[in-house]
């Protein structure tokens, strides 16, 4: 690279950097950046931050009050302080002030506990990446430091596959001209490396001692979160260099191929554009929390109303009834009216009413949700074997929203694919090889298939290729001279690096494993690609070494969609060999041999049925003479000054032409395992799935064919790919046309397009009948998600059955599930492995990550993660649909028993002059919500289940109510209220009518004050308790032993409480003594009570068995039917037929860069030694990494991603 | 969080029946045969209890004397609760159709005298009345403290309010001489009020024991003076101020008076009876309609099942 001739102004004195020293202001205000190497003093002064990463919130002396104010603002709690500090008031106190007390402080600790753990292993995982060793060079010695010692202005060394700990500028590499290669999966998801260079003048400072005396400074752009720009200067001996991405090693790319380089700190710990990525989780609520605060809210609209009509009653009353009692009570001093005594008792019956808006139901909900998350944890079938994986639940307030997804958004790479390419099947000369057993490839079914084929006659051969066909190895074994061809195409034809480091052990560097993969098979199969130099590549050929020159690597590009080498063999004829996608291949054949061309078309069009992707093979010999002047043709073509890319393209067409056909290779992009089924069940459960992938689109497309998203039943598969707004939107438009004109589509009303109003649109859509299919590239996307056309682009999007989405960037990727989010009201989940699938992890509802990869990014970033995508069908259909029942069967009852147990307390209001008394004990007030009634709940929504766990994977419709959120909504919840308002009548008028004209066997008055309240909440906690006994589907143990451990505790409390024990000692406190054993010895109190439990409960189960045989539910039907489930099943196994008649579908998949040929070709990023052996000239310096990146961005096609522009002010 | 790729050891969850969610349970299920026989057997049951209960309440009798408006000119007097210590008295005659075997229980019913308000209620002291701190009258506001700051015992509201109305039963045979008809006022109270709740303090002279204190202000005489006939059934625990102390839950309450006899009988009210029978005949109705549009689905359901 060279110094751009106009330097900024600001940067106008040449040689040393600007010198005026600036202290760093306060964060976010930082300007720019400046470090210089070596010299920790000078950096210190700007104090930066440290690579010490901190996620943890809280330390041992801020965590008490830290927590507790974040506590108390949850609205729940800072209510609960409130009536706190009521019941402190003399005059308004109602009720005894531990009451609340008691309850609040349970449900605080109970949250402190629990962030306290949360912060712990935040701090463990802290203190694990901080504590991460590298070489730091101090004083000129290399050391090794943890992570978080690492200072901006050091030079660290890495070496191969570490992971670099702070973004570095690369000074120096093992490789030559300072080349380094990553990966950068952390950050963007693309597995296939990159290439990054150093400045030429530090390139050179290869060792210690002169790294240690580099004292240049870099002066660049403050911390951003931009991943593929750069922009700053490095001052160093007088001179100064501009500096890009292209020299930058960010945070989170790992050093691959290379033995070492070093690298100077420039950003760390949080300012690094990782983490600066990584932005603020957002927390995540449920839709269930939302509802839960609307319907809190509505109940305390309701208390505040019972409060005013109470207080009326009470003003009323005490105007008309309490002036005649005041000789027996006297109004309180303060109470100077009817109209005071009113305003008083408002406020004594919120304190009473509270138990409406209940304390426990919030930490109720975050037990139950820690328990199915446990779950999860716990799941052995979510449990990755081979990864030694166990699936984690890694927040833990969301599991009820996993039985609500409607939308899952997946990454593809890694997700539904292994990223592992597998050399499956050929053609060759007409006949196929490969495809002896079955299509899928299921490890299942090991133990059917034969060996595979034996490779040991090859001592050069990969260990680990598989091939299951033995007859492909006979041809080549007896001499078939097409197979020989095919496999010398495939060792010479490719732009693989070998690299031997003892004899006889290849490593293969691709760029893409498509090309691995097929160099690789023809290792094995005896024609093992050895090494290259610029010019020559040696090839053994069956065991002997022969030597080709390398005359011309017609590289790969996009529109090409082929790439051609030029050899001259050993005997000196010249031939072009070509690899390319079939759609473009097939035209450029010699037309003799047609018998060939249509069974190899044949082959081609099974293996792309098979979701294969293929690639055509051909050759052509060139003469000498003609290969003489195209050679020549092809120098002024690279030499000309305009146009050069477009007459290097038809001087490269000129000679792939009339070729001959050598046959086809397949390569299977391996899908994770039980891809294609987890994907048949989540549609049959009516979950959308969209894959949004940074690949391209015929990788894109033919992965959902493979995994069966796309099918050739569809009836269209729309591709968009327009570059204009305008072409886009006519795309989608006429996308949406031929779904609604088409003879499936239900005509409601729907004749005349021209009416269509966009808001009518989606109800049209919806009942579109034939299956359709979306693709759409990233730079159509762009534009489909401005705020014009996204709403165009989703209705189309969400007529489709499949949705693809390719070629889009992690922010993209973030834009339609936050536009599916926000217009749908579904719940979306994301699922992916890569950095790059972060945003959209972060977004959606629920982020899953995969985990057990190299990176860690999305896992952290995930509130889910599991190591198989085929984990997401148990996820959801078992353990989300099981959250989301449990959870709404829990609410329900919830709400039912507070308010079953707070209404008797307003109709007792009309009984005792409003004035505020209780009707329990207040010692029954205190431990109803926490001991009496909690635990059966909880236990009921931890463990209740309604139908086994094989039934709702057979049956996916049994998770269609909660994407319609049948379970629990406002009606459900008007429902539950009815119920519980309907037993507090029962349970206080029952025992009202009992007692007004009862009276005990001895004669004596039954009607008093204390042995009403013991009935009343005998009969209520007795009703409840059945009524949770029928709530609960699933009686475990623990059921029972929580269920009528209740009861017992409820029993046991009451005596105690009612001893003579206790009234002995604290005579004040204690003022129900005797009244259990007195109470509960009559007769006439146990009928009272079972004639109450018998008019609470009867209605309720008369109601739900009617329910049961007039509308039963799909699990209730499940529960009942085996003879359904046969069908079910016959149905299940119809939709995973896989269609055998298919389309043509070009398969040229390779995922790397172009622009390698050119490398190869150039010989820049070959060592030294074998440059030697090649007299080549010398091409400009940097031109090839110059074309390399332009073109990388063109097909990227984002302007964005150009290359860097020359420095301006 | 890095813990995932670490402690690669024993990672695999364990196969125990509560982590894996396969405790074995019984899954309950509202079948027709369980609904149906629950409701049948609740009908039987509700239904036999009800009859029982109303035979019963037909054995009592029960007459309800009002003296509210009868001995109106003593109403009137203690309209102005200044008079309450001036005696009034009035008769009631009233006839008895037939003989009334077996117990005899004299109530008393006060309509819309509210018992049970919230500060009525708190307004006693516990540890008073139990006898072991006379001058603990800290929760009795308004009625703690005389005029002078003489502790009140009893004190508070409740005490204050004891229904003292005298109550006698007279048996007129023919002429005009009445008969006083002996009626028991012991056993009207819970054996734990009377021996654990209530206590005199202790001390010879209950007089002395009550020095220091002053009687509720519109008690005619001081708690130790309550019965001049039985000395034992003075002070807290007077067997009408023990009941008067058990406060009603309802506006509208009765209290035993006195008793006549000792016989245990079963004395459920009528309401109970009738609430037991309705329910019982509503819940056979339930289970037959239940049964019929079980049985009528039930066909429906089979051919669901089979298409």
């Amino acid at each position: 690279m060279t110094v751009p001739k106009e330097m900024p102004e600001k940067w106008a004195r040449a040689g040393a950097p600007p010198s005026w020293s600036r202290k760093k202001p306060s964060w976010g205000t930082e300007e720019e950046r400046r470090a210089r190497a070596n010299d920790r003093e000078y950096n210190e002064k700007f104090q930066y931050a440290s690579n010490c990463i901190k996620t943890s919130k809280y330390n041992i002396l801020t965590f008490l009050p830290v927590n507790l104010f974040e506590q108390f603002q949850e609205v729940a709690n800072t209510y609960f302080l409130f009536l706190l500090i009521l019941q402190l008031i003399p005059q308004v106190s109602s009720l005894s002030w531990f009451t609340t007390i008691v309850p609040l402080v349970l449900v605080l600790a109970v949250t402190a506990v629990k962030d306290a753990t949360d912060d712990y292993f935040r701090h463990k995982s802290d203190n694990q990446v901080n504590n991460r060793q590298s070489q730091v060079l101090i004083r000129g010695s290399l050391q090794q430091e943890p992570w978080m010692n690492v200072c901006v202005g050091d030079i660290i060394k890495l070496e191969n596959n570490q992971f670099v700990a702070a973004d570095l500028l690369l000074l120096s590499s093992s490789e030559p001209h300072g080349l380094c290669y990553i990966e950068t999966a952390e950050l963007d998801g693309e597995t296939n490396m990159k290439v990054r260079q150093a400045i030429p003048v530090t390139s050179e400072l290869g060792d210690i001692s002169r790294l240690a005396k580099f004292d240049g400074e870099v002066v660049c752009e403050p911390p951003n979160n931009k991943l593929d720009r750069f922009s700053g200067t490095l001052y160093w001996k007088e001179s100064k260099f501009p500096l890009s991405n292209q020299n930058m090693l960010l945070r989170g790319c790992v050093l691959r191929n290379t033995e070492w380089c070093f690298g100077l700190v420039v950003f760390a710990g949080p300012d690094t554009k990782l983490m600066q990525n990584s932005g603020r989780t957002k927390f995540k609520r449920t839709s269930i929390d939302r509802l839960m605060n609307t319907l809190v809210l509505w109940i305390f609209g309701f208390l505040v109303c019972m409060g005013v009509i109470l207080a009326i009653g009470n003003a009323i009353w005490e105007h008309e009834v309490g002036t005649r009692f005041q000789a027996y009570l006297p109004w309180d001093e303060a109470v100077d009216s009817a109209f005071f005594s009113g305003f008083l008792s408002f406020w004594s019956y919120i304190i009473i009413l509270n138990t409406v808006v209940p304390i426990s139901l919030y930490v109720s909900v975050e037990v139950i949700r820690l328990g199915h998350s446990y779950f999860i944890n716990w799941d052995k079938k979510m449990f990755c074997a081979k990864k030694r994986t166990p699936a984690e639940a890694r927040t833990t307030t969301l599991s009820e929203e996993l039985g609500q997804v409607e939308y899952v958004f997946s990454d593809k790479t890694g997700t539904l694919t292994q990223n592992i390419m597998v050399f499956s099947k050929c053609s060759v000369s007409g006949r196929s090889y490969g495809d002896v057993f079955d299509v899928l490839g299921h490890k299942a079914e090991l133990g059917e298939r034969p060996e595979p084929v034996d490779f040991s006659f090859n001592p050069l051969a990969d260990k680990k290729f598989v091939f299951w066909d033995p007859s492909l190895l006979e041809a080549v074994k007896t001499g078939d001279p097409h197979a020989h061809e095919f496999f010398r195409l495939l060792s010479l034809c490719h732009t693989v690096m070998s690299e031997e480091k003892n004899e006889g052990e290849l490593y293969y560097k691709a760029q893409s494993p498509d090309e691995g993969a097929l160099v690789t098979a023809a290792r094995n199969f005896g024609f093992v690609f050895r090494s290259r130099t610029p010019k020559t590549i040696t090839v053994h050929e069956m065991g002997t070494a022969v030597t080709y020159q390398l005359l011309a690597i017609l590289d790969f590009n996009n529109i090409r969609k082929r790439m051609s080498v030029i050899v001259r063999n050993p005997e000196g004829r010249i031939r072009l060999y070509c690899k390319g996608a079939d759609t473009i291949l097939l035209d450029r054949l010699h037309p003799s041999p047609q018998e060939l061309l249509s069974t190899t078309t044949d082959h081609l069009n099974e293996y792309a049925g098979e979701g294969l992707r293929t690639l055509v093979l051909a050759y052509k010999d060139l003469d000498e003479e003609y290969y003489g002047g195209w050679a020549q043709r092809r120098l002024q073509a690279s030499l000309a000054q305009d146009s050069r890319e477009d007459r290097l393209a038809s001087v490269y067409e000129e000679v792939e032409s009339d070729m001959v056909l050598l046959g086809a290779t397949a390569i299977e992009d391996k899908l994770q395992q039980g891809v294609p089924e987890t994907i048949a069940l989540l549609t049959l459960a009516n979950i959308k799935i969209w894959v949004l992938t940074g690949d391209k689109q015929e990788t894109a497309v033919n992965i959902g064919y493979s995994c069966k998203m796309l099918t050739d039943d569809m009836t269209e598969v729309f591709i968009v790919t327009g570059h204009t707004v305008l072409e886009v939107r006519e795309e989608l438009r006429k996308a949406r046309e031929k779904m609604l004109d088409s003879p499936h589509a239900v005509g409601n009303g729907f004749t005349c397009p021209e009416k269509r109003s966009s808001a009518k649109l989606p109800s049209a859509l919806e009942a579109v009948a034939g299956e359709y299919a979306l693709v759409i590239s990233g730079h159509s996307l762009a534009h489909a998600l401005e705020a014009d056309m996204e709403l165009e682009f989703l209705e189309t999007a969400c007529a489709c059955r499949a949705v693809i989405c390719c070629r889009v960037t992690p922010l993209q990727k973030a834009q339609v599930v936050e536009l599916v989010k926000k217009h749908k009201k579904a719940v979306t989940l994301a699922i992916g492995d890569g950095a790059n699938d972060v945003s959209m992890i972060k977004t959606a509802h629920i982020g899953v990550g995969i985990s057990g990869q190299e990176g860690i990014q999305a896992v952290l970033a995930s509130d889910y993660s599991f190591s198989q995508f085929k984990f997401l069908q148990r996820l959801l259909l078992v353990h989300g649909r099981w959250s989301y029942l449990r959870m709404c069967k829990f609410l329900c009852y919830f709400f039912y028993k507070n308010f079953a147990f707070t209404m008797v307390h307003f109709w007792f209001g009309f009984f005792c002059g409003f004035s505020a008394q209780t009707v329990y004990d207040q010692y029954f007030i205190t431990l109803y919500n926490i001991v009496y009634t909690s635990l059966p709940v909880l236990a009921m929504g931890v463990f209740d289940q309604d139908v086994p766990e094989q039934r709702s994977m057979e049956y996916p419709k049994l998770y269609e109510p909660g994407q319609l959120n049948l379970l629990f909504n406002k009606r459900e919840f008007f429902i539950c209220i009815a119920q519980g308002i309907y037993t507090s009548v029962l349970t206080f008028f029952i025992p009202y009518g009992v007692f007004a004209e009862a009276t005990r066997d001895d004669g004596s008055q039954l009607a008093d004050y204390q042995s009403f309240a013991v009935t009343v909440a005998t009969s209520l906690v007795i009703v409840v308790s059945v009524q949770i006994g029928l709530d609960t589907g699933y009686w475990t143990a623990i059921n029972h032993f929580f269920i009528w451990g209740s009861l017992a505790v409820y029993f046991a409390i009451l005596f105690a409480m009612h001893s003579n024990g206790l009234f002995d000692m604290f005579p004040n406190q204690f003022r129900f003594v005797g009244n259990a054993q007195n109470t509960l010895a009559q007769p006439t109190v146990w009928l009272t009570i079972t004639l109450t439990t018998a008019v609470c409960v009867m209605p309720v189960v008369a109601f739900r068995f009617l329910k049961l045989s007039l509308k039963p539910g799909l699990s209730d039907t499940v529960r009942y039917s085996q003879l359904v489930r046969k069908k079910q099943k016959a149905q299940h196994r119809c939709l995973r037929r896989v269609g055998r008649t298919s389309s043509r579908r070009s398969g040229y998949a390779f995922s790397h860069q172009e622009g390698f040929g050119e490398l190869i070709m150039s010989g820049k990023n070959m060592r030294l030694s074998s440059l030697a052996l090649a007299g080549f000239a010398t091409r400009s310096s940097s031109s090839w990494l110059e074309s390399l990146r332009r073109r990388k961005s063109d097909s990227a096609g984002s302007p964005s991603a150009g290359p860097d522009k020359p420095l301006k002010g | 969080m890095k813990r995932t790729s670490e402690e690669s050891q024993s990672r695999l969850p364990d196969n125990s029946a509560l982590k894996q969610q396969q405790l074995p349970a019984y899954r309950l299920q509202l079948t027709a045969t369980g609904v149906l026989s629950g409701f049948f057997a609740t009908g039987v049951f509700c239904l036999g209890v009800g009859i029982i209960l109303i035979l019963s309440a037909k054995s009592i009798k029960e007459i309800e004397i009002k003296y509210t408006k009868i001995c109106g000119n003593c109403a009137k007097l203690r309209e102005d609760a200044t008079n309450f210590d001036k005696e009034c008295t009035c008769s009631i005659p009233f006839y008895l159709s037939e003989t009334m075997q077996g117990n005899v229980y004299m109530y008393y019913k006060l309509y819309g005298f509210y018992q049970n308000l919230y500060r009525y209620i708190l307004s006693r002291s516990n540890s008073q009345l139990l006898g072991t701190d006379l001058k603990d009258v800290g929760s009795c506001a308004p009625f703690s403290k005389s005029h002078d700051g003489t502790p009140i015992a009893p004190c508070g509201a409740i005490a204050n309010s004891i229904f003292n109305d005298t109550i006698i039963l007279s048996y007129n045979l023919n002429s005009s001489i009445p008969i006083e008809v002996p009626m028991l006022r012991s056993g009207i109270t819970w054996w734990t009020d009377k021996y654990v709740k209530f206590q005199n303090p202790r001390s010879k002279n209950l007089s002395t024991a009550f020095a220091g204190t002053t009687k509720p202000p519109s008690w005619v005489k001081p708690v130790y003076e309550l019965d001049k006939e039985d000395p034992e059934n003075n002070g807290f625990l007077n067997d009408d101020f023990i009941v008067w102390m058990r406060a009603a839950a309802f506006p509208t309450f009765k209290k035993l008076y006195r008793r006549l006899n000792r016989i245990q009988y079963f004395t459920e009210g009528l309401p109970a009876g009738l609430a037991y029978t309705v329910t019982g005949a509503v819940t056979w109705l339930a289970s037959f309609s239940m049964m019929a549009i079980h049985l009528m689905l039930k066909d429906r359901k089979m051919f669901f099942i089979q298409q």
